[in-house]
């Protein structure tokens, strides 16, 4: 495994840099710039298409930017080698199905040069699978798999997490559970950044960014959004920004 | 019955597949395609006409013989190769062995004390014993020259005794009895392996691909160059597993006396293998790892698995038929001899022909171009699947 330059004491564990991403004639990632200090959870709101997980395939260097530049913990992304203190929640599970939820456990434990039983076992206890280890995927029920999902991207105790939808199609008690989660993996220093199309979950997050065809037309905490935009709600507060910037107003 | 709701269920199923131009392709080009190519080779497929080299090891009646043989070969479509002066048998074996001639009548010292005698001389004729079915027809060219000459020697009403030789075929490879499995099992070994290997490997990363285990497994610090190896480390193993049981089979022999009220039966084809089952066994590893790779490589352009089942016409079924299973390469019409020699399996089925029906080992040429070029193919395929593979982290 190639070098990791140590991130700076003080410095964000994210930064983008003018980042765009282009497929085509379309704006996928339209210019975005931001600094993330570690230790906290940073939410990413808008509607399908906005260019969120463009954005976290860009920060996670699997894209590679049309222009600008992103550093994860001071180093540039794509580096392979940074990927090991990274984890990555894809929006759908990415978990192998034939396997039990120990072989999914162990598997990706081995490709991020986890050895020691010990961490992966443990993040099975935090999304409490740590009694299922040898039942198939397969017959766990949707939110049984992403919360086994989730495990395996802490399976190699990542400083910095991004969750693509991570509560997306689970209910109510289980995204109560993840929220403990990630506050509680915060309040030990990691950074998290995650996406949403559900507002009523940004008021959990430190810093919201909201998104709109793929620009960040508004960021601060949910308290701020709301007193510069005037209303009581964040919907509401959405839709302002999004005509305040001229990215129109509808669809979401 | 309501003839609607079926009539909206075939409706369906016309408008899925109206969109789906690759299965429309393959359901009506694929067949035309196919048998075309098919009628094409057995048309215009030409049987280079056989070499053959007549060994008179008697200087009188036979040296006549074969004097005759030699002046009704063209007739016979034979083209007579001379092995020089005091050619005796183990120079006709050496000459089949270095592919100079496919086959030699050999006429016995006896042959005019036979003839005076009023016996029928007793004339052997040498074939390789790879190919029973090309053999048959080689052999039956020089059986009609043969007759020919015999004719010629004594022609009716002049008093000369008639020369009627019996002939029998033996083979530098193999037996005179062996059968199609005996020369076609080694071939069917490559085959499936070849076969079943595409198929599992590359449903296997589609499913990769398509489930979204490959985004997230590219998230990770795996290099590209880990995926293809472990990939065919994995399938290798099967690949492995595989041909140990085919081969076991196709060799086995396993009598298995009677059991109470079971008779007893016999376990395995009885295939018998002149060479080692190892080098066998190397071959056909090297062939599936070229399709381990292809099938990663080929996968790209699918989204279903019924994609990937499609690519059997295409990648799988030209290869039987220009691989030199059915048709060995050197008949085949002379544009597609280009297309079998780019083929892995062209390659697989030689080798394993040479290494089981002739006993070749490592010192064999044949056998080591044979190695040579399916590694190299498994490199290329190798390289194709690596790039498809795609993540801007190297």
């Amino acid at each position: 495994m190639g070098t990791v330059a140590a991130p700076p004491p003080d410095g964000p564990a994210i930064e983008a840099v003018d980042l765009r991403k282009t497929f085509g004639p379309i704006h996928a990632v339209d210019g975005i710039s931001v600094a993330l200090p570690p230790g906290r959870v940073y939410g990413l709101m808008g509607p399908n298409g906005s260019g969120k997980t463009t954005l976290i395939r860009l920060l996670t260097g699997l894209a590679r930017p049309t222009s600008g530049q992103a550093r994860v913990l001071g180093t540039p992304m794509p580096s392979r080698a940074n990927l090991a203190r990274i984890g990555y929640m894809t929006q759908s599970d990415g978990i192998y199905p034939e396997l039990s939820v120990w072989e999914n456990m162990r598997f990706f434990s081995a490709l991020y040069g986890v050895r020691e039983r010990a961490p992966g076992l443990e993040a099975l206890r935090l999304v409490e699978l740590d009694d299922r280890l040898a039942t198939p995927v397969s017959q766990l029920s949707g939110g049984m798999r992403r919360r086994l999902s989730l495990a395996c991207a802490l399976a190699h105790r990542p400083p910095v997490l991004f969750l693509d939808e991570p509560t997306v199609g689970i209910d109510p008690a289980l995204r109560v559970q993840f929220w403990a989660h990630f506050r509680a993996l915060a309040a030990g220093g990691t950074t998290i950044v995650l996406s949403s199309h559900v507002m009523d979950e940004a008021d959990r997050c430190d810093e919201l960014f909201f998104m709109r065809e793929g620009r960040v037309i508004a960021h601060g905490s949910g308290r701020e959004l709301r007193e510069r935009a005037g209303t009581e709600d964040l919907e509401q507060a959405f839709l302002r920004f999004a005509v305040e910037t001229g990215t129109g107003g509808g669809e979401s | 019955m309501n003839a609607r709701r079926a009539l909206a269920l075939c409706r369906r199923l016309v408008d899925e597949l109206r969109r789906d131009h690759r299965s429309l392709a393959l359901l009506f080009v694929a067949p035309v395609v196919l048998t075309g190519l098919l009628a094409f080779i057995l048309r215009e497929q030409a049987a280079p006409e056989p070499r053959a080299a007549v060994v008179a090891l008697d200087d009188e009646g036979g040296a006549r013989l074969a004097a005759a043989i030699a002046s009704s070969a063209g007739d016979a479509g034979l083209v007579i190769v001379d092995l020089g002066s005091g050619a005796d048998e183990a120079a006709a074996r050496r000459a089949i062995e270095d592919d100079r001639i496919d086959l030699a009548a050999i006429i016995p010292v006896e042959f005019t004390a036979d003839l005076l005698a009023g016996r029928a001389p007793a004339l052997r004729v040498l074939t390789t014993g790879v190919n029973p079915p090309q053999d048959a027809g080689q052999m039956q060219a020089l059986q009609r020259a043969i007759a020919e000459a015999s004719a010629a020697l004594a022609p009716p009403g002049q008093g000369v005794p008639a020369v009627r030789p019996t002939v029998t075929r033996e083979t530098v490879y193999g037996s005179p009895e062996a059968d199609f499995v005996d020369t076609f099992a080694p071939v069917f070994i490559g085959f499936f392996a070849y076969f079943f290997v595409f198929i599992l490997t590359g449903v296997s990363f589609l499913r990769e691909r398509v489930g979204g285990t490959l985004e997230r497994l590219l998230a990770t610090p795996i290099t590209r160059a880990e995926i293809v190896l472990g990939y065919s480390l994995g399938f290798g193993l099967f690949a492995t597993i595989q041909v140990a049981v085919v081969l076991t089979w196709s060799l086995g022999w396993l009598a298995v006396g009677a059991l109470g009220p079971l008779p007893a039966f016999t376990v395995g084809l009885g295939v018998p293998s002149a060479g080692s089952p190892l080098l066998a066994y190397a071959i056909t590893l090297l062939l599936a790892l070229g399709a381990v790779n292809l099938a990663i490589f080929l996968s790209t352009y699918a989204r279903t698995e019924l994609q990937i089942i499609q690519f059997i016409p295409i990648v799988i079924v030209p290869q039987g038929f220009l691989a030199g299973i059915l048709f060995p390469v050197d008949t085949l019409p002379e544009i597609l001899q280009p297309v079998s020699r780019v083929l892995p399996l062209t390659y697989a089925v030689e080798g394993l022909r040479e290494v089981m029906i002739k006993g070749a080992d490592l010192a064999s040429r044949t056998v080591q171009l044979d190695l040579l070029v399916l590694a190299g193919i498994a490199v290329v395929f190798v390289v194709l699947a690596a790039g498809t593979i795609r993540r801007e982290v190297v």
